[in-house]
């Protein structure tokens, strides 16, 4: 038997032995664990020096919230519940683009347990976003993707809240969607949001003269890179909760990540004063860039005003995919000029973002994406282009990174390309082009405390990059 | 057969929002006890923002990590802050607490500064106490110091304050300007494993060597690189929200929509690149969604080295690196 063995058996005759001794037999434990928390939880944990260390900085010390997630004492939304409490649901879109006739809601709401429903038209300002307010809170005259909400319900249970969504009827008039990136760039597209261009955002990034230098330069190389649609997938979803008092003031829980800008959008919504609304950002179990704008807050508080009840919502897992926002995917065309010692004199970049049904934080995503699309290098000629465009897919919207995942890999490999057409080490084309302290940007911003070639270096070494044999 | 592939990617990235005003404000209140409280309307997501925000905290006014504690993310009671997001808590909420730290302290260095005997400038708030410049012998606690400010003078040892990244605006035709206040850099290097009959990808080691300026906590930014690798995998190898020919998608689950587990990972080895901003609370920057930017390439370059195949659409699922592969063959 080995050691870890051993002190396996040990422990488990501890607790066996700690176990016996405080339900002695036939007897009743005095004091009372209550039913529905068997836990009870350690309330005298000595804390770890490295929080009790004066010099704090620079101390790798433990967190607070650490120590509750670990004995399962956190409280998320889901694990919040007020008194006459009850729970909604969101209808979403059966069609990806289409007119919405009529949303009949009476036979939902004739069910047993069904407090209230509430579509679009009751929502007193019906549209929201970081940049452009183009999203409706529930869609009232177009869906434009299978996301968007078009009725809720409140009801005594989440099961009751799910079957009363059945009971929703709606029209609608389907209209010719369009779902390639490529093809609502052109010219024939259907116009999601009308107009003359399903483009709503476009950026340019100009330095030096690309032309010019792609004349004069010894080796061009051109390529195209695509990425992706993916999901933050957090651990909990999206949830709220709403409690609408009888000052006309509410109270929404919510696992926003920005309570102070959450509120201005919801006040929006709901026509009220800032003063009107308490936002409390609960506990966030994960965001990466999901929860950083409103969803269901203002139906929660609409819904909570109509039943004088706290409503609570929380998203499914396909809820999560289908309704909240996700990551850009990117059509990338690289061309850049190198000299035959590898240095870079030329970069040109066109990007074109799948910009999903509505704006959300696809502006902030494409600029940042357009700043760092020609990598931490010394480019003297650099013309960077980009779109968003409008289709009829999911929204898509801030992910950690904001565009930048997307342009590294492009311009990360096509650096590992150039480096072997002209013999270099991956190593060596990086160092030879990378930004030091005092480089400009793309934006002619001069950088300062810049070590990209230090980090190349020290990842090299301890990588084992020279020595490495495959 | 396996073949072995290895592969680098550098990266920067900016601190906080493009060009657009994204203020911080705090509160900071020390107790008469020399415990402080702080007031910020930022959120934990899960990175341990609080923790390093009371680390800041409690190095400003000289205490430990366990002397502060956080209140946040409620409008009630907390003020502004534009969120989390944009990698911006360390270094923007992080310079608003500091701030505001420093506003407390003077209080208290102006209470302590008649009782020492000493003018203000000739005091320091350290191993919770107030200090005479070179004098450590001549000293007061800072609950005692607290008190005095409180009860005695009337004047509570409390300071607000609010900080926001100072950008230049963009030419809106050539978009040249200052869009952000400071950028952070990284490199990671993928080594990997590909299968080159079925074009299966697993990630042996992953290296990633990553500036946040002063790293406030070490151990909260390791995990950050961690978890920002762990996305950067599925990102290259695995996740893709898929779509039938009527806009529906087809995996909005975790049964077939693949996210990396534990199994999935890769060793990672983390290092941090020696750096100090003074432009950022006690030298830092952040860290947050830089440690997912450079994975994906990082990987890919691997792939390519290992069986001569450039992924160029992501992800580089197995079918597609087999049908990359089978390219290559029929090319040869």
């Amino acid at each position: 038997m080995n050691t870890r063995m051993k002190n396996l058996k040990k422990a488990d005759k501890e607790v066996i032995t700690a176990k016996e001794t405080s339900t002695p037999t036939g007897k009743k434990d005095s004091r009372k664990i209550p039913t529905d928390n068997p836990v009870t939880y350690p309330t005298d944990f000595p804390q770890h020096e490295s929080r009790l260390n004066t010099n704090a900085v620079g101390q790798r010390a433990t967190r607070p919230d650490g120590r509750l997630h670990g004995l399962g004492q956190t409280q998320y939304i889901d694990d919040l519940s007020f008194t006459h409490m009850i729970h909604a649901k969101i209808l979403r879109s059966e069609h990806s683009y289409a007119k919405i006739i009529s949303v009949d809601t009476s036979e939902a709401e004739a069910m047993p347990g069904v407090f209230a429903t509430l579509t679009g038209k009751e929502i007193p300002l019906n549209s929201f976003g970081p940049t452009l307010q183009d999203q409706p809170v529930l869609a009232d005259t177009i869906v434009r993707h299978r996301g968007d909400g078009v009725a809720a319900v409140a009801a005594i249970s989440e099961q009751v809240a799910a079957d009363a969504l059945a009971k929703i009827k709606v029209k609608y008039e389907p209209m010719t969607p369009v779902y390639d990136v490529v093809e609502a760039f052109g010219d024939k597209s259907p116009r999601i949001h009308g107009g003359d261009t399903n483009v709503y955002a476009h950026k340019v990034i100009k330095k030096g003269d690309v032309e010019k230098a792609f004349k004069e330069c010894d080796h061009i190389f051109e390529e195209q890179f695509k990425t992706q649609m993916v999901e933050h997938v957090p651990i909990e979803p999206h949830a709220s909760i709403a409690s609408w008092d009888a000052n006309g003031r509410v109270s929404i829980w919510s696992s926003l990540g920005r309570v102070t800008l959450g509120r201005q959008d919801i006040a929006r919504t709901l026509g009220l004063s800032q003063a009107k609304i308490r936002l409390i950002g609960t506990p966030v179990g994960g965001n990466f860039g999901g929860k950083n704008e409103i969803t269901n807050e203002p139906i929660l508080a609409l819904l909570s005003r109509k039943t004088g009840r706290p409503v609570k919502a929380v998203y499914t897992r396909a809820d999560e995919f289908v309704s909240s926002t996700i990551r850009h995917p990117f059509i990338m065309d690289y061309k850049t000029g190198v000299m035959n010692d590898g240095t870079i004199v030329a970069r040109k970049v066109n990007l074109l973002l799948d910009g999903g049904a509505y704006c959300s934080w696809t502006s902030t995503t494409m600029g940042k994406g357009s700043i760092l699309a020609a990598g931490p290098y010394n480019i003297p000629n650099i013309h960077v282009e980009a779109h968003a465009v409008y289709t009829n897919k999911t929204v898509t919207g801030a992910m950690r990174g904001f565009g930048a995942p997307q342009v590294c890999f492009a311009y990360e490999s096509q650096m590992d390309t150039i480096a072997e057409k002209l013999g270099m080490d991956s190593l060596e084309i990086r160092l030879k082009n990378a930004f030091s302290n005092g480089s400009a940007s793309p934006t002619s911003q001069k950088l300062e405390t810049v070590v990209v070639k230090e980090s190349l270096k020290q990842a090299s070494e301890r990588f084992g990059w020279q020595e490495w044999k495959a | 057969m396996i073949k072995r592939g290895r592969g680098m990617a550098c990266m920067w990235y900016p601190i906080g929002f493009t060009v657009m005003a994204n203020p911080s404000g705090a509160t900071v209140q020390v107790s008469t006890d020399g415990t402080a409280t702080v007031m910020t309307g930022t959120v934990e997501t899960g990175q341990g923002a609080l923790t390093v925000l009371a680390q800041i905290v409690a190095e400003a006014l000289g205490v430990s990590t366990d002397d502060v504690h956080i209140v946040s993310g409620d409008t009630d009671t907390t003020p502004t802050d534009y969120g989390a997001i944009a990698s911006r808590t360390t270094y923007v909420t992080g310079n608003a607490v500091k701030l505001a730290a420093e506003k407390a302290r003077q209080v208290l260095f102006e209470g302590a500064a008649p009782l020492l005997g000493v003018p203000v400038d000739q005091l320091k708030a350290v191993d919770r106490r107030i200090q005479v410049l070179g004098f450590p012998s001549k000293s007061l606690g800072i609950g005692e110091v607290a008190t005095h400010c409180e009860s005695v003078a009337g004047t509570p040892a409390m300071g607000s304050a609010t900080y926001n990244p100072p950008t230049v605006p963009m030419d809106p035709e050539t978009g040249q300007g200052k869009p952000f206040s400071t950028y952070v850099y990284a490199t990671q290097i993928a080594e990997v494993e590909v299968d080159d009959e079925t074009g299966e990808v697993e990630v042996k080691r992953m290296v990633a060597v990553h500036d946040c300026g002063t790293p406030i906590n070490p151990m909260l930014v390791e995990g950050q690189i961690q978890g920002g690798i762990s996305m950067g995998v599925g990102f290259a190898l695995e996740e893709e929200i898929l779509f039938d020919d009527e806009g529906r998608q087809i995996n909005p689950n975790l049964t077939n929509y693949i996210i990396p587990t534990s199994l999935d990972m890769p060793e990672i080895e983390v290092e941090l690149v020696k750096n100090f901003d003074p432009t950022g609370p006690f030298g830092a920057k952040g860290v947050g969604e830089p440690t997912a930017v450079p994975t994906a390439a990082a990987i890919c370059n691997a792939i390519y080295d290992a069986v001569g195949v450039r992924i160029t659409t992501l992800p580089a699922t197995a079918e597609r690196v087999y049908d990359a592969l089978q390219e290559l063959k029929k090319a040869s």
